[in-house]
């Protein structure tokens, strides 16, 4: 039985509201469950956590459900790894938001006359399928980064208990972004810029780092001091030059060597 | 799990019908080696390693899914 017990597992800007957010869902309180927290998040500056929290709630044996929301939580008795099914949805110009807790992203048109969503889809999954991770597949074209960039491949991946696809720093779903993105590139005859994302945790992540961007900068010019952030791989530095850049009262630049290489929000 | 590195190698390389993955137990480790085409080394290596680096990471979630240890070693040209 005790391997039997519902577990969820919950992401959230800081570990308390992770639980919070976790025992809501369950229609538990705090005794009925045990928390494993799996990633207490950065420290985060100023109440802006860097990199989210991620705890699992293990719901105690002598826990009474709430209501019959806990069956549902369950997962499914047979795992039977071999019989991999993945409920794929390609929508090119259409973005059903079924989960509207999650900021909606806007999809951008775009020709897309070399099936590459088709193949990103398919690479994604024969991924996955080979890690034995179950899961559901979304590709679309999203929002660049920077308007002047071409739209990036969005493949957004859904399902149960995917923390593991993310990994420490998200470095899994780094490497799985890397790999991904080269096999597509072979694929199509050239590079493509391609996002993975896993439950949201990326578009998360980005307006979070903006967020933060604008507190600092607001910070440097206050305090007339250079801001300093926490060492961030390239592509979210560039999110933090980006959302600086026609700032009037500070410069951005990048110092030191990766992967300790950090942004400094400087006033002019 | 080798079919996840031989998927990978295969996909990279320009040439696919020499890409071989052998596994190797030694104790509770399977070892899974991989060989390509001398030619095709700088793609499965990539920049500063970091294509291996990437399968390695890749490969690590898919074996803890079974409870087990793997290592990717990638095999000499001949």
């Amino acid at each position: 039985m005790a391997e039997q017990r519902t577990s969820l597992e919950v992401i959230a800007p800081s570990v308390e509201e992770a639980v919070e957010r976790g025992l809501e869902d369950l229609g538990l309180s705090a005794d009925d469950v045990e928390v494993e927290i799996l990633d207490s998040g950065s420290k985060g500056l100023f109440g802006l956590g860097l990199r989210q929290a991620r705890v699992r709630l293990m719901v105690k044996q002598s826990a009474q459900p709430a209501d019959q929301e806990l069956t549902l939580l369950e997962r499914p008795a047979e795992e039977d790894l071999e019989d991999l099914s993945f409920e794929t949805e390609i929508e090119a110009f259409d973005l059903e938001e079924d989960e509207p807790e999650l900021p909606a992203r806007p999809v951008f048109e775009v020709v897309d006359d070399e099936n590459t969503l088709e193949i990103a889809q398919a690479v994604v999954q024969e991924l996955l399928a080979r890690m034995k991770i179950q899961a559901r597949l979304t590709v679309c074209y999203g929002e660049p980064d920077d308007p002047k960039d071409r739209a990036p491949l969005l493949v957004d991946v859904r399902g149960d208990d995917l923390s593991i696809l993310i990994g420490p720093k998200a470095e899994t779903l780094n490497a799985l972004q890397y790999i991904a993105g080269l096999i597509i590139g072979k694929e199509v005859g050239h590079s493509v810029p391609l996002v993975v994302d896993v439950e949201g945790y990326r578009a998360r992540r980005t307006q979070q780092i903006r967020q933060l961007a604008r507190h600092l900068a607001e910070q440097a010019v206050r305090t007339g001091r250079r801001q300093v952030l926490e060492p961030m791989p390239a592509s979210e530095r560039r999110l933090v030059h980006i959302e600086l850049r026609d700032h009037p009262e500070v410069i951005t630049e990048s110092i030191g060597e990766d992967p300790r290489r950090k942004v400094t929000i400087i006033p002019k | 799990m080798d079919d996840l590195i031989a998927y990978i190698a295969t996909s990279l390389v320009d040439d696919p019908t020499q890409v071989e993955v052998k596994t190797l137990r030694r104790g509770a480790q399977v070892i899974y080696s991989l060989h390509v085409a001398k030619e095709d080394m700088g793609r499965i290596i990539g920049k500063s390693g970091r294509v291996a680096g990437a399968m390695r990471t890749l490969l690590r979630v898919a074996a803890a899914q079974e409870g087990k240890r793997a290592i990717l070693e990638i095999a000499e040209p001949d």
